[in-house]
Order: C-alpha cells, then sequence, then structure tokens
C-alpha cells in the first residue's frame, strides 16, 4: 500500500516537473486563424466575430482542455477584398502552426481563398459567407484537392428561395425590381430570389447592380419608381441596403422593400432613419437573442465586453471556434485529422445541432424572417 | 423623365463641381494634383457634422444652424488645407514633380486612418435638420436639399468667378498661375498666393463635403475617396488648371452617370463604362480637355 501512493506520489511530482518545463521557450505552439474583415466597410462584423472566437478560447483555457501545447488566436484582415483575402490565406497556409482558420466573412473572399487552404489541407470554417459556389466549387472536376470547406450558417439558395416564396405566397406580391451590390455575396442572393419568384409566377422588371461607393442611387431609383414595382429586393450588405432603402424613399417610391440578411446589423437602421420602416429581411440561421440554445453565450458575450453591441454573426463565429476545438480536443492539433474528423461531426453547441452535408455546408437550413417596425427590426415567423 | 434625371444629374454634378475646383485651382499654380482633397472633403464632412449635433448648435433654428455647421466644416477644411500645404508641399517644392504627389497621398492615408482610430470605424448618421419638402413643376419633382445644394454649389461658384476675375488678389492667381517666377519680379507674394488658392480650394472642398453629407445622410472615413476621383475626372474633362473647365466638366459627368444610370436598362451597371468612355473620346480629340488651352511646353 504504502510503496504504491509513494510511486503515485513520485508519478505526479515528474508530472508536474515535466508540464513546468512544458512552459519553457520550446512550448509548442499551436495556432487557430481569424480570416475576417477587421477594417472597411463590415469592419464591425468581422471585429464582432473575433470577439466571439477570442470569449471561446478564453473559456476553454481555465478547463485546460489542450495541456499539451500551448493554443493562440492569429487574427488577418482581408478588409472584405478578394484580393486580399487570397494574400491573406497564402500567408496562413505557409504557417505550420496553424490547424484551422474561421473564415471568411465575405463569399466574393472565401471562394478563392478556399482554393489556397484546399491546397494546403487547412481545414476552413465559414461563419458567414453564404453563397452556395463556396462548398459547390468543390464538386467540380477540375478540384484536386481534399474537401476542406465547412460552413455553420446556411446558403443563399435557401435564403432567396425562402424570400421568393414570402413574397409572392403571402404578401401577393408579383411585380418586383432587383437590386444588388456586384458582390458575390449581393449578386448570388440576388439571382436565387429571382429564381424562386419567378417560378412562382412573378414578374422581375429590372435587374440592376450597383456600385455602393458611389453612394448616389438617385438616378436608378428613379427609373425603378417609373416601372412601378409592387416591390424592391436588394441583395448586398448593409453599406448599401441603407442607402438604397433612403434614397428610394426619398425619390417617392412606395413599393414594399425586402433585403437579405447582410443588413441586419444596427448601421443599416443608422444610415436608413426613418426610411427603413416597413422593410422586410430574412437572415439565416436565427440571431442569437432568439436562439434559446445561445442564451448563455449572449450572457457570457455581454459580461466580457460590457457596453459593445452585439452583431448579427457572433454566435456563428463562436460556433465555429468551438467546432474546432472539440475536434482538437480528439484528434489532435493536425491539419489532416482535423480535417478527417469535420464531415463525421455531430456537435451540439449554440446553433442547436451541427452536422455538415457532403459538401460541407450545415444541414441546419433555418431562415427567420425580420420587418422594421418602430426604429427595430421585429421577428415575424 | 430625362428632366427628372437631369435634376439628378444636376445636383451630383454641382457636387462634383465644388471638388473638382480644389484640384483645378492647387494644378493651376503648381502643377500638382492634390490627392489629399479628397480627405478635405471628408474633414468638412465631418466637422460640420459633429457641430450640428452639438448641444450649442441644436438650440439655434434649422436655417441658422445650417449655415454655421456649414460654416464651420468650411472653415476646418480651409484650415487643413492650409497645413497640409505648408508642412507637406511646401518644403517640397523644389523636389520634382514625383515627391509631392507621393507625399499628397501619404497625407490622404494619415488623414483617413486617423478619423478611422480617433472619431469612428462606422458610419456616422448625419443629423436631418429639416423636413424634406418635395416641389413639383411641369412633371419635375424637386427636394428642399437637391435646392440647397444646387444653390450653395452654383452662388459658391459664380462668387469664385468674380473673385478670380474682378480682384486684385485674383489677378494675382492668375498671374502665379500663368509664370510664378515673372509674377515674383512683379512683386507678387508666390508663397501666399499658392497658400491662398489652397485656402479657398480647401474651404469649396469642405462646403462640398458638408452638402454631401447632408445629402446621403451618412458620412464615414473614406466617404472621399470616390467622390474626389470623380472630381479629379471631372477636372481633367474640363481642362486641368481651368477653374469654368472644372465646373463644367463636374455637370458634365454628373449628368451623363444619371442619364446613363436613369435612362438605360442596367444602366447603373454601365454607367462608369459608358462616363469613362467620353471622357478617353473627350481626351483623344482635345488632350488639353474641354476647356483647357494648349500651353507648349516650356523649354
Amino acid at each position: 500500500m504504502r510503496g504504491v501512493t509513494m510511486r503515485t506520489l513520485v508519478g505526479i511530482l515528474a508530472a508536474g516537473l515535466l508540464s513546468a518545463g512544458g512552459c519553457g521557450p520550446q512550448e509548442k505552439v499551436v495556432r487557430i486563424a481569424l480570416a475576417l474583415p477587421l477594417t472597411g466597410d463590415i469592419a464591425a462584423l468581422g471585429q464582432g466575430i473575433k470577439r466571439a472566437c477570442e470569449l471561446a478560447l478564453e473559456e476553454a483555457h481555465p478547463k485546460n482542455r489542450f495541456p499539451a501545447f500551448r493554443l493562440e488566436i492569429k487574427a488577418f484582415d482581408d478588409r472584405s477584398d478578394p484580393k486580399e483575402a487570397v494574400d491573406v490565406a497564402n500567408r496562413i497556409v505557409s504557417d505550420p502552426r496553424v490547424v484551422a482558420v474561421i473564415g471568411h466573412f465575405n463569399s466574393g473572399c472565401s471562394i478563392p481563398a478556399a482554393q489556397v487552404y484546399a491546397r494546403g489541407g487547412l481545414p476552413m470554417i465559414s461563419p458567414a459567407a453564404s453563397n452556395p459556389k463556396l462548398t459547390l466549387q468543390q464538386l467540380d472536376p477540375g478540384w484536386k484537392y481534399p474537401k476542406s470547406v465547412f460552413r455553420v450558417n446556411t446558403t443563399d439558395d435557401i435564403q432567396g428561395a425562402y424570400a421568393g416564396d414570402f413574397a409572392v405566397k403571402n404578401l401577393k406580391l408579383s411585380r418586383a425590381c432587383i437590386i444588388h451590390d456586384k458582390s458575390a455575396y449581393g449578386q448570388g442572393v440576388a439571382e436565387e430570389f429571382r429564381k424562386r419568384f419567378e417560378a412562382n409566377g412573378g414578374r422581375t422588371l429590372s435587374f440592376d447592380g450597383i456600385s455602393v461607393a458611389d453612394k448616389d442611387f438617385n438616378a436608378l431609383l428613379t427609373r425603378l419608381r417609373d416601372l412601378s414595382p409592387q416591390m424592391i429586393y436588394f441583395g448586398g450588405d448593409y453599406a448599401g441596403g441603407g442607402l438604397v432603402v433612403r434614397q428610394a424613399r426619398g425619390v417617392g417610391e412606395k413599393a414594399a422593400i425586402m433585403l437579405s440578411e447582410a443588413n441586419l446589423d444596427p448601421e443599416f437602421l443608422r444610415v436608413a432613419g426613418p426610411a427603413a420602416e416597413g422593410c422586410y429581411l430574412t437572415f439565416l440561421g436565427s440571431p442569437s437573442d432568439l436562439t434559446p440554445t445561445a442564451q448563455s453565450f449572449v450572457e457570457a458575450y455581454k459580461a466580457r465586453y460590457p457596453g459593445v453591441e452585439m452583431r448579427a454573426y457572433d454566435h456563428y463565429g463562436y460556433e465555429a471556434m468551438n467546432i474546432v476545438l472539440s475536434v482538437m480536443e480528439k484528434s489532435g492539433p493536425d491539419r489532416a485529422r482535423i480535417l478527417a474528423a469535420l464531415p463525421g461531426l455531430r456537435y451540439q453547441g449554440v446553433l442547436g445541432e451541427t452536422r455538415f452535408d457532403e459538401k460541407g455546408d450545415t444541414l441546419n437550413k433555418k431562415i427567420t424572417l425580420f420587418r422594421v417596425k418602430d426604429g427595430k427590426f421585429q421577428p415575424l415567423r | 423623365m430625362i428632366l427628372q434625371q437631369l435634376v439628378n444629374g444636376l445636383t451630383l454634378g454641382s457636387l462634383y463641381a465644388l471638388i473638382a475646383l480644389g484640384y483645378t485651382m492647387v494644378y493651376g499654380v503648381l502643377l500638382m494634383i492634390n490627392f489629399a482633397h479628397s480627405e478635405i472633403l471628408m474633414a468638412g464632412a465631418f466637422a460640420s457634422c459633429l457641430l450640428l449635433g452639438s448641444p450649442w448648435l441644436q438650440s439655434n433654428s434649422p436655417g441658422v444652424a445650417i449655415v454655421l455647421a456649414m460654416l464651420g466644416g468650411l472653415l476646418i477644411s480651409a484650415l487643413l488645407a492650409l497645413l497640409m500645404e505648408r508642412l507637406a508641399y511646401r518644403p517640397l517644392r523644389r523636389a520634382g514633380r514625383l515627391a509631392p504627389l507621393i507625399s499628397a497621398i501619404g497625407v490622404s492615408i494619415f488623414l483617413q486612418n486617423a478619423v478611422f482610430l480617433f472619431i469612428s470605424d462606422q458610419s456616422l448618421a448625419y443629423p436631418q435638420i429639416f423636413p424634406i419638402r418635395h416641389f413639383e413643376t411641369v412633371g419635375v419633382e424637386i427636394n428642399s436639399l437637391q435646392l440647397l445644394i444646387l444653390g450653395v454649389a452654383v452662388g459658391l461658384m459664380i462668387t469664385l468667378h468674380l473673385f478670380v476675375n474682378r480682384t486684385r488678389l485674383g489677378t494675382a492667381i492668375r498671374a502665379t498661375a500663368q509664370d510664378a517666377s515673372t509674377a515674383s519680379l512683379m512683386g507678387i507674394p508666390v508663397n501666399g498666393i499658392i497658400a491662398l488658392t489652397f485656402l479657398i480650394g480647401g474651404a469649396l472642398g469642405g462646403v462640398a463635403g458638408a452638402l454631401n453629407g447632408m445629402y446621403y445622410g451618412t458620412i464615414k472615413y473614406n466617404m472621399g475617396f470616390v467622390p474626389g476621383l470623380k472630381a479629379f475626372t471631372a477636372a481633367v474633362l474640363g481642362g486641368i488648371g481651368n477653374i469654368a473647365g472644372a465646373m463644367w466638366g463636374g455637370f458634365i459627368l454628373g449628368i451623363l452617370e444619371s442619364l446613363a444610370a436613369g435612362l438605360l436598362p442596367n444602366g447603373s451597371d454601365w454607367k462608369d463604362v459608358i462616363a469613362f468612355s467620353i471622357l478617353i473620346i473627350v481626351l483623344l480629340f482635345r488632350p488639353e480637355g474641354l476647356f483647357g488651352r494648349h500651353v507648349p511646353d516650356k523649354v
């Protein structure tokens, strides 16, 4: 008996010494890269996801889930610019300490960057990119790399179809003008809307792209007003959406306005002002304050970052980070082993259950509909 | 329909023209393109917006508040332009043409990031001071904001035209633009005149910034870039260095863009292509711009 306790004691001491040695300069460092827009037009959304990911990592530390190495986050800024995104992706892939990447935010950035990650066998989980092409491109015969793209949000074919159904079947509208911001995301979701809207018997009066930086869409909106549509659909993010809504009402447009999910942000309401009243918005999945499983996250986030406005994709970033952490717990800090574990994943988290289909898209295909009332986004269903 | 688009185009064009004047006046006296001019526009918008939000302006009646805010934007932008000239361009006056150009780009990046870091990295809502009223005559609708923009812009342009052509200081500016060294031999303080052109260009840019903020309702640290680029294009179209040319260039570009976006199906995708194709065609036949005079190289 006595000998056994002695041996245990020695063992514990030795383990303590070893782990103490592990804190020295040769300690193994493992990185999870974040590739997000941290500056530029939609920096606020990227910054929100970054905060959520950091929160997830901080929560993992005291539980000492990864005793064998030091885990850290390294954030990269893609400025919502596809060229910048590919450059960032190359830097991430060439760092052998990086085992997974969370990002990118924009579809236009994610689609080319995904090819870089795939070449390096690096698993990528996007918290927000919703253009179907991001995962579809992996089924292309020319795709010679491992399937490495996953996302925790659902896609624009689902969102556009939902909006197209709602417009025709619920609002009984059949004449639409469609505007998009010429981004992979905005144009993509606008085309998906158009497809379903026309399949339901609706008629598209016009389909126009705008350059958001111009800020002046009065000429286009005057022309659309004279086509007397029953509704306007806008595909794009809030940098353009707020201005379009404001100027449309400014030129006297009375039609219903419906926007894609990247407008569900306080800044949309600030830019559009009173013109936002009555606009419809679809959202991928459901926002954190309406998701029962996300309440503990919302509380933790508010406690950790007091006074910071929560953004629409924070819980998606948190989920993506936690998925990487949970997979890594079992398979270790290795790109190929994490990649092998992701397709069979069943994860219960803030978004409910996440499983990936054969493309890497989540099977959770919920869409929430909002309407702006009294200067706030009110959920309709 | 065409008339309505002309109204849209005139409003847009008068903003372009006000900004273009800043580019063209500086080019006239220094043969230098002040790429930081777009940030002067941004500074004017921010200054007037912050002023309008401040309590001591909100107690005034809307009309007084607007005038004071615009004057504030004008003052800050004019001072900023003056400071820019003194700190970033004057020390490089004899350093060849490339150095001040790079310096200008540096100033532009510096100012954008200063506002990004110290004021806001997000859009700010520009306070709406008076309710926008719509007026309609002969099928054309124009609102009070468009009238304000057109009125202020045209008023400033007429004032500038009279100042440059009818006053002693204006004559001094024209003399400096023609030949700086001869002008200085005639007793014109060339350094002071150059500073004055920056001051005037900056003031006009500041007013344009304030009007831009009012018209679109939001301002942001990078808001100057696209209008600046378009205004520069307008200045080249009209003949850079030529004051009347900058005004006409601004109006022509604004109207072309509005007509293209407003009359053609899918026009908003094509409006820049159309506007810039016309610019290229004009420059092919008149490299000096529509109103510029051909100046033989000084040897």
